[in-house]
């Protein structure tokens, strides 16, 4: 049976930055909630407080019915937990091999056991061969996948990332990211993962929870997060404006099409067979608006799209359109008034192929 | 170099040795509560440990005198539970080079603890790993390079003590009789040529355990 | 500029004065045997208040003062515990020339603490299993060592003590030994002991079963105020000083030497 996390407690750092955490759950087994926030918002401090590295003074956190913890009363120490818990540098003990750094929590299995389970944990994360090397001879990814063997050996029932690939360049990140996802889905125990990178929340994450100034701000499903902030300061967080689920339904010429709601988007594709499941994000200022039908034009995508609302944010203008799914564009004021547009016109929205990204899912 | 001369150097390097071995323990716990730990006598203990550094040695063994004599305060103890009798024998020599090398011991040793991140054993304590298991197995071996200098450093400082060394344990031929406080008493009784000559062995050990020292201070600043 | 003339007349003045004193007041370095510290303190003391002279007393151990004294310390007087040491510096020809005379004499006590003192009360119970410890100043060099080495070797007790002796560096240091406890008796010097109230002479060794203790003085060539320390070793002979030194327990021999 599996449990999950319940916490809320308030920690205050000498200094005066307070982390103030009202109801923060995970949302169960094999599902990945994801605390997102710009760096500073306190996210780490939270996950070292749910790991018991770190102690709020008021609140209480419990997993399932054990109480870790509780303002005036008991504590539980991190050794009695059994939460897996990756730092941002991954931290692996430079002064021993990758075996025994993986082994390290196992002291007191049995020897024969142990070694069996170090293997066994080596193979499920591709490092055969490694074992012997330190971490100062390891990749960037190879010792990501250390980290997450040696807090994962130990069958732990919950597991806390911290960034789990900041420390990666571009194209490991990329790579890594989906192996991770495949990881996240085989455990059976829920996961709290910190990141301020949005396509890796989008990547990686059930639920979202935002944090903002120390506090828990918004939660939710991820996209739903992303593409209806409930005020502007987490609007500014996640900074993508449309966010929709869609299905890829073919790929050919390096190019995807994309079942969005009742429309068909066109985008690049990066490999993605016909069938995956995926997110389109589409950033404001790409879309175009025309009025009246362009004879010939270069964006893959034209779509019919109603106003919706106009809002203005400054000197620019925020457009709310449905084209069979909410999208969201930017235009300045002057280019609104040239438009004349006004809430309930049908206009055409322009939409280039590269400016669709998608996130398999 | 006669033969009293080497056993002169092999006593003097047996009971630096000894005093060595005794501070070990008491050295590394005392680094590591000045290291780690947080509370309000701390810089008194810090100070406390560090004395024997700055006073003039002969103060230092005045102290151990009063305190370890018949009459003292551990001393009569000593004397009346456990018939342990400590100045004027070689165990008063072990004891003045223990207080005169502890502070140089824990000096490098709590700067070396101090270098260790933190971090490491927090992820040791996620894995389940106790205090103790975490010092054994995590911080000591990653403090080691300096703990190692801060050894050699005390060891080449029992070797060379004399201060105290005299007060506490006097010259008695044989039995407290250490290398520096033979050269003394051959500068006393006119024969320079032979103090020279164990000044020489005495320097040279010297040079040879701050050279080891400082070769490990080097190499770990260096990576 | 009269505030400038005033000051400037004042400080000759001043100028003055302090040559005035330094040419009236000599000050004589006199390296003496530890064991006439207490005597020679009240004796400079006194001479001190009726010449105006500043006697400035090193004590020591007289073979660390002899070997001071080789290296260069600038001693003008050389009071010593035995002739050895003075022999020393003699042959090394620091000694102004028939400037030596021996002064006084001493007499050898055995010493135990005076609460819970070791039971000693001949020379023949030191080597009793009881006594764990003798301290003595170094039997290789400093005198009262060297005296106690002559006298239980002459006693025929030397072997079997040997073991016990703590060396120490003067023979004050080994008084304080006996008086802390670490050590259950030493030899000292009659003088000594009556010192210190934390000990009591067990045994008091006569005159000619003791080795003969000579105290010589002499004056050191290239000594600055050589007048000033004629006048201070001839003072050392001189009544009131002969009176402290018998009050103090040392016997008087000497003739004042020039």
């Amino acid at each position: 049976m599996s449990q999950d996390i319940e916490a809320s407690f308030v920690k205050t750092f000498s200094g005066g930055p307070q982390i103030r955490v009202e109801n923060l759950r995970t949302s169960g087994p094999a599902l990945t909630t994801v605390l997102f926030g710009t760096s500073g918002s306190g996210k780490t401090t939270v996950l070292r407080c749910l790991a018991g590295l770190e102690q709020p003074e008021e609140g209480s956190i419990r997993f399932g019915d054990e109480v870790w913890f509780e303002a005036r009363g008991p504590l539980l120490p991190p050794q009695k937990r059994a939460v897996g818990f990756v730092p941002q540098e991954y931290a692996l003990f430079p002064h021993l091999s990758v075996a025994h750094n993986i082994g390290y929590g196992l002291n007191r299995v049995r020897h024969r056991e142990r070694q069996e389970r170090i293997r066994e944990t080596i193979v499920w994360l591709g490092l055969e061969g490694l074992e012997r090397r330190r971490p100062a001879e390891l990749s960037g990814g190879q010792r990501q996948r250390v980290a997450l063997a040696r807090a994962l050996i130990g069958r732990p029932r919950l597991l806390l990332l911290d960034e789990p690939l900041s420390a990666l360049d571009g194209p490991t990140r990329l790579r890594l990211r989906g192996d991770l996802r495949q990881l996240l889905k085989q455990l059976g125990i829920p996961t709290l993962l910190v990141t301020h990178e949005r396509t890796e929340a989008l990547a990686l994450g059930d639920q979202l929870i935002v944090m903002d100034g120390g506090r828990l701000v918004q939660r939710g499903p991820v996209h739903e997060v992303f593409s209806r902030p409930t005020n502007v300061a987490v609007a500014g967080i996640v900074a993508m404006e449309t966010v929709q689920p869609g299905r890829v339904v073919e790929s050919a010429d390096g190019l995807v099409s994309v079942v969005v709601g009742q429309s068909k988007l066109v985008s690049l594709s990066s490999h993605l067979p016909p069938g995956t499941e995926v997110y389109i994000c589409i950033r404001a200022e790409d879309v175009v608006l025309v009025k009246g039908l362009p004879a010939r034009s270069s964006p893959r995508n034209s779509l019919s799209v109603v106003v919706k609302a106009l809002v203005p944010e400054g000197p620019i203008m925020r457009i709310e359109l449905d084209g069979g799914f909410p999208l969201a564009a930017i235009l300045t004021r002057q280019a609104c008034e040239d438009l004349a547009l006004r809430p309930g016109e049908q206009v055409t929205a322009l939409v280039k192929a590269p400016q669709i990204h998608l996130i398999p899912r | 170099m006669t033969r009293e001369d080497w056993q002169l150097i092999g006593f003097t390097a047996r009971m630096a040795a000894t005093s060595t071995l005794v501070i070990l323990p008491v050295g590394l716990a005392l680094a590591w509560c000045l290291a780690r730990a947080q509370w309000r006598g701390k810089v008194l203990l810090e100070t406390a440990v560090m004395l024997p550094l700055v006073l003039p040695p002969v103060v230092t063994g005045l102290a151990l005198l009063k305190w370890f004599g018949r009459r003292g305060a551990c001393g009569s103890w000593l004397h009346d539970t456990l018939g342990l009798d400590l100045i004027f024998t070689w165990r008063a020599v072990v004891l003045a080079l223990a207080v005169m090398s502890l502070p140089l011991l824990v000096l490098a040793s709590k700067s070396a603890f101090e270098e260790v991140d933190q971090t490491f054993e927090q992820i040791a304590r996620t894995l389940g790993a106790g205090e103790w298991r975490i010092f054994f197995t995590i911080t000591l071996p990653l403090a080691r390079r300096g703990i190692l200098a801060g050894t050699l450093l005390a060891f080449a400082r029992a070797l060379g003590e004399f201060g105290a060394t005299i007060m506490v344990a006097g010259n008695i031929p044989g039995q407290t009789t250490t290398l520096s406080v033979a050269v003394y008493q051959y500068v006393q009784l006119g024969e320079d040529a032979h103090a020279w000559v164990l000044a020489g062995i005495s320097a040279s050990v010297a040079f040879l355990a701050v050279l080891l020292a400082s070769g490990h201070l080097v190499r770990r600043t260096k990576r | 500029m009269k505030i400038a003339k005033t000051a400037f007349r004042l400080s000759l003045i001043a100028c003055a004065w302090s040559a005035a004193l330094r040419v009236s007041a000599a000050e004589v370095n006199v390296f003496a045997a530890a064991s006439l510290t207490d005597a020679l303190r009240e004796i400079g003391g006194k001479y001190q208040q009726e010449t105006g002279d500043k006697i400035v007393f090193n004590f020591g151990a007289s073979s660390t003062l002899a070997r001071q004294i080789e290296e260069g310390a600038p001693a003008d007087v050389f009071f010593s515990a035995d002739e050895a040491q003075m022999n020393r510096l003699e042959g090394k020809g620091l000694i102004v020339e028939r400037s030596r005379s021996n002064l006084l004499s001493n007499t050898l006590v055995i010493v135990v603490a005076a609460e819970r003192g070791a039971k000693v009360h001949s020379p023949k119970d030191l080597v009793s299993p009881e006594v764990r410890r003798i301290a003595l100043g170094d039997p290789r060099a400093v005198p009262i060592g060297v005296y106690a080495r002559q006298y239980l070797q002459k006693a025929g007790l030397w072997e079997q003590i040997s073991q016990k002796i703590v060396p120490t560096e003067n023979v004050r240091g080994a008084l304080a030994a006996v008086e802390s406890g670490n050590a259950e008796a030493s030899i000292v010097y009659k003088t000594d002991a009556l010192i210190s109230k934390k000990v009591v002479v067990v045994y008091s060794v006569p005159s000619n079963e003791g080795p003969e203790i000579r105290y010589p003085a002499a004056r050191i060539k290239g000594a600055r105020e050589s007048k000033a320390a004629i006048d201070f070793v001839t003072y050392l002979s001189s009544e009131p000083a002969t009176k402290v030194f018998e009050r103090r327990g040392f016997l008087t021999i000497g003739r004042p030497g020039k």
